[in-house]
C-alpha cells in the first residue's frame, strides 16, 4: 500500500477511536484509581497501566495484591482473564500476513477487546486498509488509556470514600459482561461464575481462578447439551 | 509484598499477556486454535467477569453465609438493565451510580 493510502488508514483508525473514548477514558481512570488505593505505588500502577494494558486483568491483579494473594496466584489469574487475545491474535495474524514484523509486534503490543471488536466489523464490510486501520485505533486507544490511568493514579485518592466510587469498577464489567450474554451457555458461564466467587472461599486466594475455570467448564458442558448456543466467535 | 516482588510480579503478567497477545500474530498468521481451546477461551470472560462483579454486591464477605447489599443489588440491576438496552459502558456506569446513590441518600 502507498504511504499516504497508510497515512489515511491510520488516520480512519484514530477518528474511528472517538467514539469509544468516554468508557475507555472512565474505566482507565478507574483502573488507575484502584491501584492507587491498592497500595501500589505511582510508578507500579503506571507499570501495570502500561505493561498490563488490559483493564480487567488490572483490576484482577489489583484487588489480589490488596487481598495479599501470593505473586504466583495474581500473575496467574490475571493471564487467564488475557487468554481470550490469543483469540484475536489468530485472526488479526491473517490480515497481517504481508506486513513486517515491527508492525505485527506493535499490533500484538497494542491488542485490547474494542479496537479488536471495530477492525473486525472493517473486515466483513470487506475492506482493505486493515491493518493501518487497526494500529490507528489501537494506538489511539493506548494513548487514552494511559493519560486516564495517570489522571485516576492522581486524582483517584481525592474522590471521598462516600460518593462509594469503587462500585464504578462492578458497574464497568457489567457493561462488558451484558453483551456477551448472546445464549443460554453463555449466561450459565456467568451465572455459575458469579455463584462460586460469593460462594466458594479457597485459600491464597484462588477464588477468582476457580470461579473462571468452573463457569467455562459449565458453559462448555451447556453448549454440548444445547446444541443451539453454538459459540460464535 | 515486597516493593521487588510487586514488581516481578506486574512485569511477568505483562510478558505473559504481551506473549498471548503476539502468539499468532509472530508466527506470520500460521497455524490456528484448536476447537477446543476456542471452546474453553470463549466462556472463560463471562466466568470471570461475573466472578469478580458478584462479591462486590455483597453487604459482607463471601462465604455460605453471604448476604446482598440492598442498594449495590439494585444498582447493578439497574446498570445491567441500561448495559443490555444501551451497550454504552458510559451509560451503564451513570445509570448504575444514579441508582446507587439516590437509595444511599434516602437511607435505603
Amino acid at each position: 500500500m502507498p504511504s499516504t493510502d497508510r497515512q489515511q488508514a491510520f488516520l480512519a483508525g484514530v477518528r474511528a477511536c472517538i467514539p469509544l473514548a468516554p468508557g475507555v477514558l472512565l474505566f482507565g481512570m478507574v483502573c488507575g484509581a484502584a491501584a492507587a488505593g491498592a497500595g501500589l505505588t505511582a510508578g507500579q500502577s503506571f507499570a501495570l497501566s502500561w505493561m498490563v494494558f488490559a483493564g480487567s486483568s488490572q483490576i484482577v491483579a489489583t484487588q489480589l495484591f490488596a487481598a495479599g494473594a501470593p505473586g504466583w496466584v495474581i500473575v496467574l489469574t490475571g493471564w487467564i482473564v488475557n487468554l481470550r487475545f490469543m483469540m484475536y491474535s489468530a485472526t488479526l495474524a491473517q490480515q497481517f500476513r504481508g506486513e513486517s514484523r515491527r508492525s505485527r509486534w506493535l499490533a500484538g503490543y497494542l491488542l485490547t477487546d474494542q479496537a479488536f471488536a471495530v477492525t473486525l466489523a472493517r473486515v466483513l464490510d470487506g475492506r482493505r486498509d486493515i491493518p493501518w486501520f487497526y494500529l490507528g485505533i489501537a494506538a489511539a486507544l493506548w494513548l487514552y488509556w494511559q493519560i486516564a490511568s495517570l489522571a485516576g493514579i492522581f486524582l483517584g485518592a481525592r474522590v471521598p470514600a462516600a460518593l462509594s466510587i469503587d462500585f464504578v469498577v462492578a458497574l464497568t464489567f457489567i457493561g462488558v459482561l451484558a453483551p456477551l450474554l448472546r445464549n443460554r451457555a453463555m449466561a450459565a458461564a456467568a451465572v455459575s461464575g458469579g455463584l462460586t466467587s460469593v460462594f466458594l472461599v479457597l485459600p491464597l486466594k484462588l477464588n477468582l481462578m476457580a470461579a473462571a475455570l468452573i463457569g467455562a467448564a459449565i458453559g462448555i458442558t451447556l453448549e454440548k447439551l444445547w446444541p443451539t448456543s453454538r459459540s460464535g466467535a | 509484598m515486597a516493593d521487588i516482588a510487586i514488581w516481578g510480579v506486574i512485569a511477568a503478567l505483562g510478558l505473559a499477556t504481551f506473549a498471548t497477545r503476539l502468539s499468532f500474530l509472530a508466527l506470520l498468521g500460521e497455524g490456528e486454535l484448536p476447537a477446543w481451546l476456542r471452546h474453553i477461551l470463549h466462556y472463560v470472560p463471562p466466568a470471570i467477569l461475573a466472578a469478580i462483579i458478584a462479591p462486590q454486591l455483597l453487604a459482607g464477605a463471601p462465604g455460605l453465609a453471604a448476604a446482598l447489599d440492598g442498594p449495590r443489588t439494585a444498582a447493578a440491576l439497574a446498570g445491567f438493565a441500561v448495559a443490555w438496552l444501551t451497550r454504552s459502558t458510559f451509560a451503564t456506569i451513570a445509570a448504575g451510580m444514579a441508582v446507587l446513590w439516590g437509595l444511599t441518600l434516602v437511607q435505603w
